[in-house]
Order: structure tokens, then C-alpha cells, then sequence
């Protein structure tokens, strides 16, 4: 009499690669079965959460016919949007983009100009919150604060905040009747109106003000957290070392410290610039900037272009994941840890 | 070694900062301590004065000069959590639920004898203890929460413990959220088009947050010798199984209540995905804030904001008790 798991079908099948992770005989086997038990649900949540959802986006962005069923195929989309940022480009870009599109006419440079925006803007918030981030972690790690635990706390209070709540903290401090624009009103005696920074029309450089101070808002604390734990690994020694011979404290900052930070810099750079690329509510609420993020919500909820949304969505998740992957070569690992 | 001055520039000397400070050295040691103090000030101020300024302004009755005035009052709140009896009472938090039990509960039609009539005696109605949209959003983030858990733990454990190929493209894949929720939802739109909204927040939610439950779990399982835990309990006798939930997940308690509360959190206000999604049902509580802000007088909108300031500090304090700074675990994000 032979039980099922010594019947030779079954053993033809344990001999499989997934047969041994399923059926282990040896301990090692076992240790992968449970490797794999592990990762299971994992995998189930990426899959269904993330990785259908975003092939079925993709197909809609190559899609003709995409209101009742998706069926067709067509580039079109991504025809638009090159098309678009090539009749962005100075000088040349009307021929670039006249070139690309169906009809031989230059392309409205819409999507290249909202692209720019989101890569200028966020370039800029990037560099300014991951200064100010390196001056708290600095001062944090280095000096003796009171209650220093309550200081961390509070800096790091804002990550909680969904960005349409970080518009509103700037329009209580930017808006009409703000505390900063009154204060700067009652000291100049000009009219609030041409102070504030919030409100004003999009595209203005005190609405673009406006919406920096929103960035910063949600990204100066993360920067910061990120640089504390680059902060906690400096060789203190050295620094101690090269004040005691008589650097001044920027000669060391500049000769010591920055060598030893800037792995973790460049890696809150990174991730950071994803963050800022990734705002979307404070634009939403501010309406200062056309961003790509805010351009989703015309293309979405004012005309229902959904398969240019979902194009462009898709190159948005191209570029954020290949400049993660690339700048993660380039730094440490450490960065994702 | 060469001094500086000598004529060959070689780049080790030019490595050495000169021995003499410069006017910035001098004030670097003078004022850099001051003004890098200053510097954390007034990032603080900038961060929480705005959050303390909403939150007095919200018991006030105008808010016109540099300072609110005009006496204290609740109707603010009262407006924002749509307890008040006013007009547009359902653009707050809808109310409470009240509910009513029919009159007829079920009709019992046999094909031979007399119907029977179940009622109720008299009506019934059952008032919720906390407003609908914000007890629909705390139960949306809770499913979000124990998605994660079940999802965080056990792979956190992997790539922790052991060693196996891909071990380290797992774990960045882990904890780098690598799909922004704005990205995300116009994913969802067209791939669970049928799904109530309810359904597809959770999954979305769940997938958002889980770098921060790794990350915390991750951390608790670091500070223990794993190897060691379970090597001795299955020398003891016990499963692999029981060793992992009676032995492993027990000794990172703390990592799991802070991920857990620290994803709670976020998935409760989670905002860009949420408004992406969300098409039909209960409303979640950051679309609720959006409306406020968006539409609502300026101080009904500093209310509904206090609310959810009075959740997030209610979160800090436990997170502080656990031996967290507050979300700076969430920093890594």
C-alpha cells in the first residue's frame, strides 16, 4: 500500500523547483518554505495593490477606446505629450514638436511646461529643505538643547499632515488677514492684499512664494529626520580632533563633517526631491503652480482625458523609479535603511 | 609635511586649511552656534506656530487683526462636527448616525395558515457615539492597520532573520514606497472600477503605509538576537510556527504598536490617493478636511483641521510613551 506522498506522481512533482519549496525533505528546503511563507502576503498586496493596478493603467494609456471598455491600441497619448514638451523646448521647439504630431502643427506646450515647473520647483525645495534639515540635524545632534526629545517631536509633527492641511498652515500665516502679512502690513503700511501670498493668481512670483513655503512645510521635516540618522554615525573623534589642532568650527564643518555626511545628503536629496515631486493636496488647495500632479486633477476631474493622465502617470512613475534605482546605485545602501 | 606658503602646490597641502581663520572662521566660532540655535528656532516656529495659531483661532468668534476676538465660543466645532443645528450642518462630519429601526421587521407568509408580523413594540434609535465620517475614516485606516500587520510582520521577520538571494532588492522594495498615491489612485480608477470605494481605499492605504510598518517592525526585530530566540525555542520543543507567534512577534510589541499607530495615522489622513478614488459612500475624513478648507468660513475650517491636530497629538503622546519621538520614525519617508 502506498500513501500519497510516497506515490512516484508525487515525487516527480517534490522534485520541482516549486515542488521542494512546497514539500521540503531537508532542513534547508524547510528554512526556504518558510522564506517564502514569509513573503506571500507580501507579494499578494504588491500584486493586487500595486502591480495590476499599474499594468492596467499603462494599457489604458495605449488604449483608443477607453470610456465603457478599454480596447485598441493606439500611442496617441504619448504622441500628445512628446510632441507637447518637444514644442516646450526653446528656440528649436516648434519644429520638434511639428515634427511629431499627425498634423504637422506645433503642439500646445502645455504638459512641457507643467513637467518644468515640477522639476524646477521641486529642485529648489529639494536644495533649500535639505540645507535647513542639515542645520537642525547639525544643531540637534551637536549642542545641548532643554528637552531635545520634545524638539524632535515637534519638528517631526508635520509629517503627519496630509498636504492639504500644510496649504492651510500657509494661509494662516501668508493668506489675506495671515499673521505674517498683517504683521509686515501693520509695519509698512501697504495694503495686505499686495502682500499676501496666498490667493494671489497662479503663476505670480508671490503666489509661486507662497506655494514654496508650502513645500517646505512638509519637506524640511523629513529632510531633517533623514540627516539626523546620517548625523548619529559621524565620527565625533575626528571633529573633537580637528577643533583641539584649531579649526575653526566652519573648518571643520567643511573638512571633517561633510565628508563623512555626504552619503546621507545625497541620499535626502533623493528622497526628498520625490517628495516634493509627489505634493499634490497643498497645490491643490494654493493653486499657485501648474505642477504635473495638479495637472492630473484637470485631466481627471475636469475633462476626462483619462488615458493622457494615465500616460502621463505612467512616464511620472517611470522617472520617480528609474532616478530612485540610479541615485540608490550611487549612494549607500544605507540611504534606504 | 609642507607648510602652506612653500611654492609647490601639492594637493595635500592644499587639503590643509590654512592655520590663520579668516574673517569667516572667526565669526563661525564666534556667532555659528547662535545662529544655527536661531536657525531651529525659527524652523519650529515656522512648523508648530502655525498648528497652535489654528487651533486658539478655532474657539474664537472672529479672527480680523493680527489676533482672533470676539469671545470665546464652541460654535466652530459644534459646525465642523455637524452637531450644530444650522444650515449645511451635512457639510460637517454628517452629524451623528441616527438609527431607526423600521416599524415592520419581516413578514413570515406561509401558504397555509395566517401571516405573521414581526415588529418592534416601539421605535428605536441609536445614536453613534462619534460623528459617521469620522468613525467611517477611523475604521477604514483600523482595516489599513491590520492589512499591514498581516502583510508587515512576517516579511519584516524574512529579511531580517534570514539570508537568501534577492534578499536585499526585497528590502528596498519593502521600504521605499515606491508608487506615490496620486499615482496610485489614477491606477485604481480603471482597474477595480466595480469595488465599492470603501474597499479600494483600504487596499490603497494598506500599500501606502506599509514602508512605515516595516520600518518600525524592522527596527524592534534588529534590537533582538533573532537567531538565538528561535533556535532555543525550537530546541524546547516548540513549532516553527508557535516559535514565530509566541516567541518572535511578542518580543517586537513595541515596533508593532508604534507602526501600528504610526500607520493608522497617515492612513486616516491620507489626502492624494483618497481624493483620487473616492467616487460613491461614506466620505473619508481628509476629503471632509478638503471641503473645509476649500469652501468653509476660516474659522469653521481651523475647527475641522483642530480635530484631527487633537488625534495627532493624542498619537504623539503614545508614540512618546513607547520611546519614540513622535513620527520622527517616519522621517525615512
Amino acid at each position: 500500500m502506498s500513501t500519497p506522498r510516497e506515490s512516484a506522481r508525487f515525487e516527480r512533482l517534490r522534485r520541482t523547483r516549486i515542488g521542494r519549496v512546497a514539500f521540503p525533505k531537508t532542513e534547508t528546503e524547510r528554512e526556504r518554505r518558510r522564506i517564502a511563507a514569509l513573503a506571500v502576503p507580501f507579494f499578494a498586496l504588491a500584486l493586487f495593490g500595486a502591480f495590476i493596478p499599474l499594468v492596467t493603467m499603462f494599457r489604458l494609456s495605449v488604449a483608443e477606446e477607453f470610456l465603457r471598455e478599454v480596447s485598441g491600441w493606439t500611442l496617441s497619448p504619448y504622441r500628445q505629450l512628446f510632441a507637447s514638451i518637444g514644442a516646450f523646448v526653446p528656440v528649436v521647439g516648434t519644429e520638434i514638436s511639428a515634427s511629431m504630431t499627425a498634423s504637422g502643427e506645433a503642439a500646445n506646450p502645455v504638459y512641457g511646461r507643467t513637467i518644468w515647473n515640477s522639476l524646477w520647483f521641486g529642485a529648489v525645495t529639494t536644495v533649500t529643505s535639505v540645507v535647513l534639515g542639515i542645520a537642525c540635524a547639525h544643531g540637534l545632534e551637536k549642542y545641548d538643547f532643554p528637552r531635545k526629545g520634545l524638539l524632535v517631536t515637534l519638528i517631526s509633527f508635520p509629517i503627519s499632515l496630509p498636504g492639504i492641511v500644510a496649504a492651510f498652515m500657509m494661509i494662516v500665516l501668508f493668506g489675506r488677514t495671515g499673521l505674517v502679512t498683517t504683521f509686515l502690513g501693520v509695519l509698512s503700511g501697504v495694503d495686505p492684499i499686495t502682500l499676501q501670498l496666498t490667493g494671489q493668481p497662479s503663476g505670480t512670483a508671490l503666489a509661486i512664494l507662497g506655494l514654496f513655503f508650502g513645500y517646505l512645510y512638509s519637506m524640511i521635516p523629513r529632510a531633517t529626520l533623514l540627516l539626523r540618522g546620517t548625523y548619529a554615525e559621524v565620527n565625533t573623534d575626528a571633529e573633537e580632533a580637528a577643533r583641539a589642532l584649531g579649526a575653526t568650527p566652519a573648518q571643520t564643518f567643511w573638512h571633517v563633517t561633510l565628508p563623512q555626511i555626504r552619503p546621507g545628503i545625497v541620499g535626502a536629496l533623493i528622497l526628498t526631491f520625490r517628495t516634493a515631486l509627489a505634493i499634490f493636496g497643498t497645490v491643490l488647495v494654493l493653486k499657485s503652480l501648474s505642477v504635473v500632479t495638479f495637472r492630473f486633477d484637470q485631466l481627471i476631474k475636469v475633462g476626462y482625458e483619462l488615458n493622457i493622465a494615465a500616460a502621463l502617470a505612467t512616464l511620472f512613475f517611470l522617472f520617480t523609479l528609474l532616478f530612485t534605482f540610479l541615485s540608490l546605485r550611487y549612494t549607500s545602501a544605507e540611504v534606504a535603511g | 609635511m609642507s607648510r602652506p606658503g612653500t611654492d609647490d602646490p601639492d594637493p595635500v597641502t592644499e587639503a590643509i586649511p590654512s592655520r590663520e581663520p579668516g574673517w569667516f572662521g572667526q565669526a563661525s566660532a564666534r556667532y555659528g552656534r547662535v545662529a544655527v540655535t536661531g536657525l531651529i528656532g525659527l524652523v519650529v516656529v515656522f512648523l508648530i506656530g502655525p498648528v497652535v495659531v489654528t487651533f486658539v483661532a478655532s474657539f474664537f468668534q472672529n479672527w480680523t487683526g493680527i489676533l482672533p476676538s470676539g469671545g470665546l465660543t464652541l460654535q466652530n466645532w459644534q459646525l465642523a462636527l455637524g452637531i450644530a443645528e444650522s444650515q449645511g450642518a451635512q457639510r460637517g462630519l454628517g452629524g451623528f448616525w441616527t438609527f431607526v429601526a423600521p416599524d415592520v421587521l419581516f413578514v413570515l407568509d406561509l401558504p397555509v395558515g395566517p401571516r405573521f408580523i414581526f415588529s418592534l413594540p416601539f421605535d428605536m434609535t441609536v445614536q453613534t457615539p462619534i460623528p459617521v465620517a469620522l468613525g467611517f475614516s477611523i475604521l477604514l485606516a483600523l482595516f489599513g492597520v491590520v492589512l499591514n500587520l498581516l502583510v508587515g510582520v512576517p516579511i519584516a521577520y524574512a529579511v531580517t532573520r534570514y539570508e537568501f538571494t534577492g534578499r536585499r532588492l526585497m528590502n528596498t522594495f519593502a521600504i521605499l514606497p515606491i508608487v506615490p498615491g496620486i499615482i496610485l489612485g489614477i491606477a485604481f480608477l480603471k482597474t477595480y472600477p466595480n469595488l465599492p470605494s470603501a474597499i479600494a481605499l483600504v487596499l490603497g492605504y494598506s500599500l501606502l503605509k506599509i514602508p512605515y510598518m516595516i520600518l518600525a517592525v524592522q527596527s524592534s526585530f534588529e534590537s533582538m538576537d533573532l537567531r538565538q530566540m528561535e533556535e532555543s525555542a525550537r530546541a524546547l520543543g516548540a513549532s516553527w510556527t508557535t516559535t514565530f507567534l509566541r516567541v518572535i512577534v511578542p518580543g517586537a510589541k513595541q515596533g508593532i504598536v508604534s507602526g501600528s499607530i504610526i500607520c493608522w495615522t497617515l492612513a486616516a489622513a491620507e489626502f492624494n490617493f483618497s481624493y483620487i478614488v473616492y467616487s460613491r459612500g461614506p466620505r473619508p475624513f481628509s476629503l471632509f478636511l478638503f471641503e473645509n478648507i476649500s469652501n468653509n468660513p476660516f474659522l469653521r475650517a481651523a475647527a475641522a483641521i483642530s480635530i484631527y491636530f487633537l488625534i495627532v497629538a493624542t498619537v504623539t503622546a503614545l508614540l512618546n510613551r513607547l520611546g519614540e519621538n513622535g513620527f520622527s520614525i517616519g522621517g525615512a519617508r
